[in-house]
């Protein structure tokens, strides 16, 4: 008996006086001038064109330090989640500057994963545009530079509608029409292609009657989702993934690249899909046959505001070459190099007097550009933005509903709490 | 009549794996097409060529190999000598060793993954070899996790070697290390073959652990982490992804087919027990 | 030159030591700290950030058995785990019984396809299924003639498609394992069967059955055991837990709700609790061989 007590005694000590393992920010001491630079890039579908422009640039950098090397890694980006945690838990692993989207921002720089840049020294950087340059601040904090911006507009088939003497929707409501009157003339045809799963779709219909998912009251986000003006765009965006425009039975799953891909193959007559959707749209059937215009708002010629979606570039917190690498950032973020990026890749650049060039001499960027101005919103600066993304909440709900599992009412309030645990946790 | 049945189903049984292999010698526009066909007129080398030169693929390759054979080979040795003990010898807390064994076959691998990186980080830094980044990190964990399930097949494996037999060694003079390599080894070989080729595909096909572990250092990725990259946002490389699964399941299916005879009597006698 | 006991405790120490070592370093460390991470509040912050440990004790696990979707989640599995196991033990078993009837060429054929269906990855197997039952493109539908009907949509056709794909894998090993088994039933035990007249269904039911049952209980507790902690099928062929989570497996639900939201606290909870609930059915296990005579 007494061995039985001391034994557990000491199995509750062992559990309470030991702690789980932790590994603590580490800011090195040291800021070496030489060696190795490490880089971490996303890969792409066609990783060549973005190859030979970051190639250049690395040949410039080298050139301009000696003693330097520049290593850069192409990072698959369905895995990037595990593999930056795990450098971040792992300093030696970790890179010295990396890419990373600009929705993963807050929860990278509460792992102490990023950071502070100093951008008052360079002189380009007074020419990013403010709303995309608050996508990269934690805080008021800068963690990163904007590397290119992406967002979504309306993609329509220009045979098919002139085929049925139809113009582009002017308004919300219309999309709906329109796509239930082309899927009713042509059964084969999605009425627009889009999905359960595809938030950055959704969310300009929510901010376009004038809710949003959550609100800030002084540093802590709650949920907002349950608003009359944000259940009224969910109800509306649903609408459309039903049997008489899209059918749940092959769009209650998709996301963003399963729904552009349906109008890549000549399936439907509208999608909702991205500026860097263009090159693989041009190489499908759909080619020579489509127009794109922003995706309205509520009222004639207003503009659903629209997802900044986009990817930085930002120096890791445990480097031991911070000042290589910022210089690195600034170069490869450079005018120069965004212009270089965008010939070669589609990016939209982030500085405002580079877009204007590039949207000038190009008339496929117009809609984008015009959806730009129009004001873009964001998703919750906060961590907890990471969980609740993980744990698809907003997918679910726009599923639920679109399933017919739950209402509207149901459906936001279940998203709402769900948000709130992240936010509180 | 039987024949008849058992061939037809043989044939839907391989037809899922038939299919796979035809994929990889498709071409592109059949691949993905309105009317697939169980053959294909204009077979080619197109996406094996691509599955190999895209993705380093020999290299992974040999990384997966390496990490699978030093596995079996120490899990072959691990496990007997463990069974040997766990069977032959009677010592107190020896069913708590069984059941221990039991249940952290239970536990999911998933959720030891967090407390494994610490472990391997800690690791590296005396033996960078075993380390994060490292196969050796690989290695150490397969073998701990194929260890149990091991142990616990060639309990029955030794059991069925009668106890008069290793009397009848001893008075023959025969040492016990030499009856342990000479006489009960070579008896169980079938169950070892069988627990090997268990330990070699675990290895073989895992990803979890590659991923976790393996992250600054792309060379030493293994082959399963090399097929992801035709894994694309926005459009799979079907073609490749098909030719890359076949190029990871033919060695396992040759280690397979070299062995199953000898794998039909080795997991008869492991189950007995 | 038979060993004293204590002889007998030193050498089989000096065999296990090499296990042992693995095990306790590899194995039983990392889940005793999984124990202990599911006692705290620990996500990424804690773990590379810097930020405090905050301690709960049994805040995660109240939190987890409070949940509504875990209860849904878990009885979803215990019923696809029970539907794999039953199906591959069917199907194995009934294979096992066909094999021992036919040529050996015959067999060799049925074996090797069964070889080929084992050894393809978790991955690859679940991705070349979902091909070949794609709504479009798929060879199935093609030759049902059912275009355009997708079966991962459906709650369970999409359960249906996972464990017939689970099946597919699995029961190789319950066939191989099954088939070696009667083949070690002495040949004068089914003669005897024969020659009292049994037909060869009550011959296989009454006789060779039960004196399969002790590898019976083996391979259905190893399949236990792997069906009910099945990830990758579920995840890549329901597509992460299907519309709106109801092909969600325990596995799969960590995964989303814990590990890829750097919840890790509340993942470990659950990987604690999903060992908790296999021990309580291996346990009954045991009860059932311990009943049955078999010593351990």
């Amino acid at each position: 008996m007494r061995l039985k007590t001391l034994v557990a005694v000491l199995g509750v000590g062992a559990v309470v006086a030991c702690a789980p393992v932790q590994s603590g920010p580490t800011t090195s001491g040291t800021d070496e001038q030489t060696g190795q630079l490490r880089v971490w890039l996303f890969d792409e579908v066609n990783r060549g064109p973005k190859e030979a422009v970051v190639k250049e640039a690395v040949s410039e950098f080298q050139g301009r330090h000696s003693g330097v090397t520049v290593d850069v890694q192409y990072i698959q980006v369905a895995s990037r989640a595990e593999r930056f945690k795990a450098a971040f838990s792992d300093p030696r692993s970790a890179p010295d500057v990396a890419e990373f989207g600009n929705t993963d921002l807050a929860g990278y720089v509460s792992a102490g994963g990023f950071s502070e840049l100093d951008l008052g020294r360079w002189d380009e950087a007074k020419d990013l545009v403010p709303t995309i340059l608050d996508t990269a601040k934690v805080d008021g904090k800068t963690y990163g530079v904007p590397w290119f911006v992406g967002v979504r507009a309306l993609y329509y088939r220009t045979d098919v509608f002139t085929e049925l003497g139809l113009k582009p929707p002017a308004t919300l409501d219309e999309i709906a029409t329109t796509a239930r009157e082309i899927r009713q003339k042509k059964p084969e045809l999605l009425g627009i292609s889009t999905g359960g799963k595809y938030v950055f779709a959704a969310l300009p219909f929510i901010w376009a009657q004038g809710g949003d998912i959550a609100r800030q009251d002084g540093g802590k986000y709650t949920a907002a989702v349950e608003s009359a003006e944000a259940k009224a765009g969910v109800a509306q965006y649903a609408e459309l993934i039903k049997d008489d425009i899209c059918p749940p039975a092959t769009c209650a799953g998709n996301g963003g690249d399963a729904s552009v891909e349906q109008f890549r193959a000549g399936k439907a007559a509208m999608t909702i899909g991205g500026d860097f959707n263009r090159k693989s749209v041009d190489a499908s059937s759909a080619a020579g046959k489509y127009g794109v215009v922003p995706l309205p708002g509520r009222t004639a010629g207003s503009i659903a505001p629209a997802f900044a979606g986009g990817n930085l570039l930002g120096v890791l917190k445990g480097t031991q070459r911070r000042t290589l690498g910022n210089e690195f950032v600034q170069l490869l973020a450079s005018k120069k190099y965004q212009q270089k990026m965008y010939a070669a890749m589609g990016n939209l650049p982030t500085f405002a007097d580079v877009q204007k060039q590039v949207s000038d001499s190009d008339k496929f960027l117009e809609p984008f550009t015009r959806t730009l101005q129009a004001g873009t919103r964001f998703v919750p600066v906060t961590p907890a933005w990471a969980k609740i993304d993980a744990q698809a909440v907003l997918p679910t709900m726009i599923q639920e509903v679109v399933t017919g599992a739950k209402n509207v009412d149901a459906a936001t309030a279940g998203a709402a709490q769900a948000m709130n645990a992240a936010f509180a946790s | 009549m039987t024949e008849a049945l058992v061939l037809v189903i043989a044939a839907v049984v391989a037809f899922p794996l038939f299919w796979m292999v035809l994929s990889a010698f498709k071409p592109e526009d059949e691949i993905i097409s309105a009317d697939p066909v169980p053959w294909t007129t204009r077979p080619t080398l197109a996406s094996f060529t691509r599955a190999l030169t895209v993705a380093n693929f020999g290299r992974y390759l040999g990384n997966s190999l390496i990490v699978a054979l030093i596995v079996v080979v120490l899990s072959i040795l691990i496990s007997f000598l463990a069974a040997t003990a766990l069977t032959r010898f009677r010592f107190r807390g020896r069913t708590t060793l069984l059941i221990m064994l039991l249940v952290v076959q239970m536990v999911p691998v998933e959720a030891l993954t967090v407390p494994l990186f610490f472990l391997m980080r800690s690791v590296g830094d005396s033996v960078p070899a075993f380390g994060l980044n490292h196969l050796g990190s690989l290695v150490l964990v397969h073998l701990a996790f194929g260890l149990p399930f091991a142990i616990w097949m060639l309990r029955g494996f030794v059991a069925a070697v009668p106890v008069e037999l290793e009397e009848a060694a001893t008075l023959d003079g025969a040492s016990r290390f030499r009856f342990l390599w000479q006489v009960l080894f070579p008896l169980v070989a079938p169950g070892l073959v069988a627990t090997s080729v268990l330990s070699f595909i675990h290895a073989w096909n895992d990803f979890l652990f590659a991923k976790t572990f393996i992250i600054s250092a792309v060379e030493n990725q293994t082959l399963p982490l090399a097929l992801q990259v035709f894994v694309k946002p926005d459009q799979n490389d079907w073609g490749a992804i098909m030719a890359g699964s076949t190029l990871m399941t033919i060695p396992v299916l040759i280690f397979f087919v070299l062995v199953q005879r000898r794998l039909v009597s080795g997991l008869a006698g492991a189950v007995k027990g | 030159m038979s060993l004293t006991a204590r002889g007998q405790g030193r050498t089989a120490f000096a065999y296990l030591t090499p296990a042992l070592l693995v095990l306790a370093g590899l194995l039983a460390y990392p889940i005793y700290q999984l124990v202990l991470i599911s006692l705290y509040d620990y996500g990424q912050e804690q773990v590379s950030g810097g930020a405090p440990l905050h301690f709960l004790g049994l805040g995660n696990y109240r939190k987890l058995l409070g949940d509504q979707q875990f209860w849904t989640v878990l009885g979803q599995t215990v019923a696809f785990a029970a539907v794999c196991v039953a199906g591959t033990l069917l199907v194995g078993a009934f294979l096992a019984i066909l094999a021992t009837r036919v040529r050996t060429w015959v067999r060799m054929t049925l074996f090797l396809a069964a070889l080929g269906a084992w050894s393809t990855p978790a991955v690859a197997g679940s991705t070349i299924w979902l091909f070949l039952f794609d709504a479009n493109f798929g060879f199935v539908n093609e030759v049902l003639g059912l275009q355009g009907f997708s079966w991962t949509f459906d709650k369970w056709t999409a359960f249906g498609l996972v464990a017939a794909q689970v099946i597919w894998c699995s029961f190789p090993f319950v066939m191989v394992t099954l088939y070696a088994g009667i083949k070690a039933i002495p040949g004068e035990v089914l003669e005897a069967a024969a020659l009292d007249g049994a037909s060869a269904f009550r011959t296989a039911w009454s006789v060779t059955l039960p004196l399969l049952r002790p590898i019976i209980l083996v391979v259905t507790i190893q399949s236990i055991i792997w069906d009910f902690k099945i990830f990758t099928q579920i995840y890549v062929m329901t597509n992460g837990g299907g519309i709106a989570g109801r092909n969600l497996v325990l596995n799969v639900y960590a995964y989303q709700q814990a590990f890829a939201a750097s919840e890790y606290g509340l993942g470990a909870a659950i990987g604690v609790v999903m060992t908790v609930l296999l021990l309580v059915i291996t346990l009954c296990y045991l009860r059932a061989l311990r009943r049955s005579g078999e010593a351990l």
